[in-house]
């Protein structure tokens, strides 16, 4: 037979011991299920949002619930932290007013954040967009949650409203900033290029929180009213509040003497009417 | 006064990092260091235990000056006092400054990228010694006072704060000028940190 003739060897068949490993599957590669637990959920607003925020764009993620009991629990323990400043009624006092002023913030600030986003270019309905900022308040309440332990320390110590409304206040901006990234991550992963909208958006969100702590006041000092009629800028009221303080002073504060405030939703003071901050520690 | 102190420095560090757990675990993840709750806590349990061991093996030294001290009575007591308190500040603070670089190395080789090994050594950094100085406080003393009694705590621990008294002290040095003396010392601490951290060899991964 001619050698020309004659077929080519076969190709060896690939054996198991040549098979390439697959290499074992990280847990950032599992996709997140269409309906999300509460364990998913934190895997998702911590270390994959850009996994996240499609999943909370598809009916049926069944996020909505859990993300608000999340954000309730969250502001309100914070808020019971706060209240351990002043104690007496400030323990359901603040996170109450905590509570409903970060729901009234929100409420406020949504339409705009709907027309902002759309001038960012984010495509996304109004549920999903109502959602996704539901998640990034909660990223904010873990934060607040995280920092609590250190808030109530010096609550416990310090009786100085400048020092505390200053504390609360760069707390509340941190954690802030970090649910913002959040938000601003779900704008980019629904098509929005620009972030100009987004942080001016954010500022104004500042803002109207900044303001409603001051017009929910008193909730780091106590009053004898749940809430004061009197209307004031919070610049103004921290100003005339800085250096007072919530153990009785020799001047008699007048009915409109206020102490300063702090950047959550809720947080107000006012000088207390009697006694001490802890009931507990004698004159 | 050793057995009081032997308890409350544990206890400083078991407060403090207890406390700032979740932060911690929350700050870990979210400054792109991806590290889990258990993670932080044993990364940080880590560099605190290189401290312990730093300060622990100056234990024999530190005894040896505490026993040739002069007695609180003595006329010198005063200036011996504030001797033993810098040298230990001193010793403590390059305890903290050693374990905190080895603390960057172990996150700089889990990061993806060294900036977010930074920041995330910087996050922890601030608040873990933001509480930690206001638990130092209310665990007090760790060395007393010639003048004071020896107590385990002070008589109302949660009376006070750390960053008022220190505030207080300074306006007191500066004489009313406490602001700028105050920005010159931040600028500082962190210049300091910055030029430690930043020094640090980058290590190429192996081919």
């Amino acid at each position: 037979m001619n050698p020309q003739e004659l077929p080519p060897p076969p190709l060896p068949e690939p054996t198991e011991a040549r098979a390439v490993p697959t290499p074992p599957v990280t847990p950032q590669e599992i996709p997140l299920p269409d309906q999300l637990d509460l364990k998913s959920l934190f895997e998702g607003l911590l270390r994959r949002p850009k996994d996240l925020i499609p999943k909370l764009g598809v009916p049926g993620h069944q996020a909505a619930g859990k993300l608000a009991l999340l954000i309730l629990v969250t502001f309100a323990m914070f808020g019971v932290v706060l209240g351990c400043f002043a104690k007496h009624e400030q323990l359901w006092a603040a996170p109450l007013k905590m509570s409903a002023g970060l729901l009234f913030s929100s409420f406020i600030c949504f339409p705009s954040l709907y027309i902002f986003s759309a001038l960012a270019g984010a495509r996304m309905t109004v549920s999903q967009l109502a959602v996704c900022f539901a998640a990034a308040l909660t990223v904010t309440g873990l934060l607040l949650l995280g920092f609590a332990p250190a808030i109530w320390i010096f609550a416990e110590s310090s009786d100085s409203f400048g020092f505390i409304g200053a504390l609360v206040l760069i707390i509340w901006l941190i954690s802030l900033v970090f649910g913002f990234g959040f938000l601003r991550n779900a704008v980019k992963v629904s098509g929005g290029g620009q972030d100009g909208p987004m942080i001016l958006w954010f500022g104004i969100f500042l803002l109207v929180t900044l303001q409603m702590s001051t017009s929910l006041r008193p909730i780091l000092g106590r009053s004898d009213v749940f809430l004061t009629s009197e209307k004031r800028f919070f610049l103004q009221h921290w100003g005339m509040t800085m250096g007072t303080s919530l153990s009785p002073v020799e001047k008699v504060p007048t009915a409109t003497t206020q102490a300063p405030e702090a950047g959550a939703p809720p947080v107000s003071t006012s000088v207390p009417s009697t006694g001490f901050r802890n009931p507990h520690v004698s004159e | 006064m050793g057995l009081f102190v032997a308890i409350k420095f544990p206890l400083l560090i078991g407060c403090t990092l207890i406390c700032n757990a979740l932060l911690n675990g929350l700050l870990g993840i979210l400054l792109g260091m991806n590290l889990g709750f258990r993670q932080s806590f044993l990364a940080l349990l880590t560099a605190f235990s290189l401290a312990a061991l730093i300060l622990g093996s100056l234990a024999p030294v530190t005894f040896l000056i505490a026993v040739n001290a002069p007695p609180p009575d003595a006329p010198e007591a005063r200036i011996a006092h504030a001797s033993y308190l810098v040298t230990h500040t001193l010793l403590v603070g390059f305890a903290g400054i050693v374990s905190n670089i080895h603390l960057h190395k172990i996150l700089v080789a889990k990061a993806a990228n060294r900036f977010a090994a930074t920041v995330t050594l910087l996050a922890w950094l601030g608040g873990n010694g933001f509480l930690g100085a206001q638990f130092s406080w209310v665990l007090r003393p760790f060395f007393g006072s010639p003048s004071l009694k020896v107590q385990f705590l002070r008589d109302d621990p949660f009376d006070g704060n750390f960053y008022e008294t220190v505030w207080k002290s300074i306006e007191r040095i500066s004489g009313g000028n406490g602001v700028p003396m105050l920005t010159a010392i931040l600028i500082a601490i962190a210049a300091s940190i910055l030029i430690s951290i930043c020094e640090q060899p980058v290590r190429l991964p192996k081919p």
